[in-house]
């Protein structure tokens, strides 16, 4: 039989706030010591309270943001309590009465909606390591704050599902609020699937696959749901409600005989935090410094850069910041709307401070400049080994304008561009200007008339060009471009070739 | 109130603790006159009133995203527990 | 307060102290003795004053904590055996406020465990007997303090007062007892019971030094998102004119001699040109079945974090981790520990919630309500703080509902948030210490401790 598919996911980001949800340690814990990470509060020390981030709640606003979700006026904290290790305080603190980002939705390039339900602030847990008889604790994860993202079941394909959540990745990306960083599990996602006879009014049985971190595994893992529960419901079988993990080497999903469904985590309001009421100038304020999202991207750029390569070039966040820049430099004033990603600071990916190309230009040429850019960038990305690596230090907006009103100049061709623009990324080369490069390259084009007309004379003078240039007086065209390419040669191809054609035939016509 | 040992036990399991038969008799009784007492409520309606849940009138109380010094050092808390190993908490392994 | 006016020493002050500790010993007043600590710091504040140096303004006093304040003088373990050998690195806040004007630290002192009680008999530590009448309870769960205040012990010593638990043990030994507003004391670094009506205080001799504590202790504090801001110190004390008192409070279920205690001070007040008006608050008939729903949800959260793996008592008859989060709890907890955390998980479990915990918490907003008409017509409420003076020990032990009744008039400041001051109010004729509390709304603290010495009989 054939079945619809239904499916919501949760998504947990967490945000990247300089210190936790509730005290003031370093958030970051990404390659530190065990335990390095951790407060008294963390710790659960009796007599300990929660001291609430407000960059944390600032981050709130700017994701529902990009989710184009209603921010609440008034939000709370509240307890759900359970025993387990990564749990110090034997609860955790969520929002589960009033959360902080109310409804909205997020657009998929396909132009699907994808209805957000709510989102709610909380804090992370921590680590467990198993051994064979002990299992160890590590609590720098405790309380690191987390964005719970809980969209509609509006997702119908295992694609939707893995586009939604590349997505969720990009808005939390370009807003700022994520590190975004999958391998150390920055967003993990739990999904929701069920199926139903074609047309059947009611939605099936759903199982949840928890804890997933890569928009492969959400895609495979909601593939192999769909057919495991179609082959049960094919076999006149009943789909049970469970929650199930993902093995991705194998690629099957297992329940996990927890007892979760079972569970009861008695919320209960938190009353060691005063509630949160956030006025709408407040909201106003914080939504307008929500840097450039996807989506203005797409308006600002969509006419001058392909749509595909432009694609492409959005899962590099700090790309088009770059792109931004570049603009900017080349328009020679700052954007309206904040271009920094914090997060992506250390990778200059920070407007200020960039020092602007001296030639204020048309934006036609602004264009140009843009889309060489953009194809240079797609073409490392696509063609270059270990093409991400090339992204860690990218050039000053001022290197790549300058490149470009050289390649504008016919300074360079469109090889010696390429070569050019990957020396920049070569760290001998770093900091230096587009012409220092391309001198030490030695692949600036020879545009000087007088020094073109003295090669073209010397070759004109060689016997060895003299039939040829009998053919052409006779009327043969196409033989300049043998003459041509013997000034070519002999300029050792840095020679301008429209221009030694020009002055050949000036020459050769008298 | 009648408080069935199932009930007792459920909670027990709920509040992880583990409770002897004895103790369970006992429990059955204690619970049983104060969710007596307590149940006392249902005299009232208060179907529009507002809960209150904390007592005071403040709201937006928060703190400046910047790392500060702690209290305690990691070797004075891990100094507390029972067993540690590699500066972790060591726990019996789930069963 | 005899601060440090060079009369006597500091070193005399704790020496005296501590041979009192001694002397009193079987009354099982202290968890842990400072005695070497103490009189190092007495005698380091003792040079400084012969140096001239500027000390404190507690400069030599011995004062005791009740032992579910942290601090790294001896163990901090709330009288339970789950806390057994928990050394805290860290400083609650207001006894960080109390040595900084070097106030001298002489020892911990009993309390029912976790706070949970009204007589100190709840303690893994066994029970504080009560300073007029070694048969009968300290009172709770405050019991060590205001013993060890009653006894003359220590100049003053801290409490916490969840439901009564300053007031109660302060109107059993014949002391000052204030549990402020609300928010007005820092709860960070005391071991919590009711997050949301714990309240830290003081036992007292006096109401100047009441006073001069409050100055002291109160403030906002960046570890306790619940603090209200310094309003102690910028309050001035508004002219009183009428005291209420609660008929419903007026009744048998009041020993006659605390309903006679009530009376005599009410002639008091009369004859101070004070006006008297009674007041009908029904709601508070509910405030105690309300409090024994919320603290108790609240209890069960809080005593969550005690399962053995971080800190205090660990179990080591566990060999998987589920056995030792149960048996650590259960041999931790004491009795009524595990009694609240059971009824805390019943009404918060699904099913169950709406029905009883939001149930309560609308009580609350009713009993606020009913507090705010109250003072909009008197100043002030005048209320026993206890139906009956100090029990015998044992004589509710096995009886918690009975237990519970003892704190029908003090749970409802706490579900409101408000403060009252217990003040000693002659005895009875058993020579047993009768109290009353003086009642005010938020904020009006140093109100209280102002209008109480009117309340003092001018002999």
């Amino acid at each position: 039989m054939k079945y619809y598919p239904t499916i919501g996911i949760e998504c947990h980001v967490q945000l990247c706030t300089k210190t936790k949800l509730f005290s003031e340690v370093d958030n970051d814990a990404r390659g530190k010591e065990p335990n390095s990470c951790v407060s008294p509060v963390d710790y659960a020390l009796p007599g300990m309270l929660p001291r609430l981030n407000k960059e944390a709640v600032r981050f709130c606003i700017l994701a529902g943001k990009a989710m184009n979700c209603e921010i609440n006026e008034f939000s709370r904290f509240d307890r759900k309590h359970y025993f387990y290790p990564d749990s110090p305080k034997g609860y955790q603190i969520t929002q589960f009465y009033q959360p902080i980002i109310g409804p909205g939705y997020v657009e998929l390039p396909s132009g699907i909606k994808v209805r957000i339900n709510h989102a709610h602030l909380e804090g992370d847990a921590g680590k467990l390591t198993h051994f064979d008889t002990y299992s160890l604790v590590d609590l720098n994860r405790v309380d690191t704050p987390l964005i719970e993202i809980v969209s509609e079941p509006d997702i119908h394909s295992s694609k939707d599902a893995h586009d939604y959540c590349k997505e969720l990745w990009r808005l939390m990306c370009y807003a700022g609020v994520t590190y975004g960083d999958l391998y150390n599990g920055n967003m993990r996602f739990d999904v929701n699937v069920s199926i139903a006879p074609e047309g059947s009014a009611e939605l099936g049985t759903r199982a949840e696959v928890k804890n997933l971190n890569s928009f492969r595994s959400v895609e495979r893992a909601v593939e192999y749901e769909i057919s495991r529960q179609s082959k049960i419901l094919d076999k006149g079988g009943r789909v049970i409600q469970e929650t199930l993990g993902w093995n991705d080497a194998t690629g099957v999903t297992t329940g996990q005989r927890s007892k979760e469904e079972a569970k009861d985590y008695r919320y209960m309001p938190e009353p060691d935090l005063p509630p949160i009421h956030l006025s709408f100038e407040f909201i106003k304020t914080e939504a307008a410094k929500l840097p450039l999202m996807p989506k203005d991207y797409r308006e600002k750029f969509g006419g001058t850069i392909k749509e595909d390569i432009l694609e492409i070039l959005l899962d590099y966040p700090p790309l088009m910041l770059k792109l931004e820049q570049l603009e900017q430099s080349l328009l020679g004033h700052a954007s309206a709307r904040p271009v920094c990603l914090r997060q992506f600071a250390s990778q200059g990916a920070s407007v200020t401070g960039e020092p602007r190309s001296s030639s204020i230009v048309t934006s036609g040429r602004s264009q140009k400049a843009l889309l060489l850019v953009a194809n240079l960038f797609a073409s490392v990305l696509l063609a270059e080994e270990k093409s991400a690596e090339y992204l860690n230090d990218l050039p000053t907006a001022a290197q790549l304008n300058d490149l470009a009103e050289m390649n504008e100049k016919k300074e360079l061709s469109s090889t010696a561009t390429k070569e050019v623009f990957l020396k920049m990324f070569d760290p001998q080369m770093k900091g230096k200007d587009a012409k220092t490069i391309a001198k030490e390259l030695g692949v600036i084009q020879e545009n000087d008339l007088g020094a073109l007309e003295a090669i073209v004379d010397t070759v004109l003078a060689k016997p060895e060009t003299q039939k040829a240039q009998e053919d052409f007086r006779n009327g043969e065209e196409k033989v300049i471009g043998f003459l041509v390419g013997q000034v070519m040669k002999e300029s050792h191809g840095k020679a301008n070739p429209s221009a030694v054609q020009e002055i050949l035939r000036k020459k050769l016509s008298n | 109130m009648e408080v069935e040992r199932e009930t007792i036990m459920h909670l027990a399991d709920l509040s992880n603790f583990s409770v002897s038969n004895t103790e369970c008799e006992s429990l059955k009784q204690d619970l049983g006159e104060i969710l007596n007492y307590i149940s006392q409520l249902d005299e009232i309606d208060v179907s529009d009133v507002e809960p209150t849940y904390q007592v005071f009138e403040m709201e937006n109380v928060w703190r400046d995203d910047e790392i500060l010094p702690q209290e305690a050092t990691r070797e004075e808390l891990l100094a507390l527990t029972k067993e540690q190993k590699d500066n972790q908490i060591k726990v019996p392994k789930v069963l | 307060m005899r601060i440090a006016n060079k009369t006597i020493t500091a070193t005399r002050l704790v020496k005296d102290a501590l041979d009192k500790a001694h002397e009193f010993k079987d009354y099982n007043i202290f968890t842990f003795l400072n005695e070497e600590g103490a009189l190092k710091k007495a005698a380091e504040i003792d040079a400084k004053i012969a140096a001239g140096e500027k000390v404190g303004k507690l400069a030599g006093v011995p004062f005791a904590i009740k032992d579910n304040f942290l601090a790294p003088f001896g163990e901090t373990t709330a009288s339970a055996h789950i806390l057994e050998g928990f050394n805290s690195p860290i400083t609650a806040t207001a006894v960080a406020k109390l040595l900084a004007e070097d106030a001298i630290l002489i020892g911990r002192t009993n309390l029912d465990a976790f706070a949970h009680g009204s007589s100190t008999e709840n303690s893994y530590f066994g029970p504080t007997l009560n300073s007029h009448d070694r048969e009968r309870v300290a009172g709770g769960s405050s019991g060590g303090s205001a013993v060890a205040v009653a006894l003359d012990i220590v100049e003053f010593a801290t409490g916490t007062d969840t439901g009564g638990s300053i007031r109660q043990p302060a109107s059993f030994n014949d002391v000052y007892g204030l549990k402020p507003t609300y928010g007005c004391i820092s709860r960070y670094g005391v071991v919590a019971m009711a997050s949301s009506t714990d309240c830290i205080g003081f036992f007292t001799k006096s109401l100047e030094d009441m006073d001069l504590l409050m100055s002291i202790a109160s403030g906002k504090d960046s570890k306790d998102l619940t603090t209200l801001d310094d309003y102690y110190n910028n309050s001035e004390v508004a002219k009183a004119e009428k005291v209420g008192i609660i008929k419903d409070f007026d009744n048998d279920s009041v020993a006659p001699e605390i309903r006679a205690a009530l009376k005599s001070k009410c002639e008091l007040l009369k004859s101070k040109g004070y006006e008297i008006i009674e007041l009908e608050m029904p709601a508070l008939k509910y405030a105690l079945a309300a409090y024994y729903i919320i603290v108790p949800a609240e209890i069960t959260s809080n005593l969550s974090r005690y399962d053995g793996v971080r800190y205090g008592f660990r179990s080591d008859k566990s060999t998987g981790l589920n056995e030792l989060y149960a048996n650590t709890r259960d041999e931790g907890f004491m009795p009524e520990n595990k009694r609240r955390i059971m009824i805390g998980n019943f009404v918060l479990s699904s099913g169950f919630y709406d029905a009883y915990f939001l149930k309560a918490a609308k009580v609350r907003t009713l009993i606020i309500k009913e507090y705010e008409e109250a003072f909009s017509k008197c100043d002030f409420l005048l209320t026993p703080v206890a139906p009956n003076p100090a029990f015998k020990l044992g004589e509710k032990a096995n009886d918690p509902v009975a237990m519970y009744l003892e704190d029908m008039m003090s749970v409802s400041l706490n579900l409101a948030g408000v403060p009252g001051l217990a003040i000693p109010a002659g005895k009875t004729a058993s020579g047993l210490p009768i109290g009353l509390q003086l009642v005010g709304p938020r904020r009006s603290d140093k109100d209280l401790i102002e209008f109480a010495k009117v309340l003092k009989e001018d002999k």
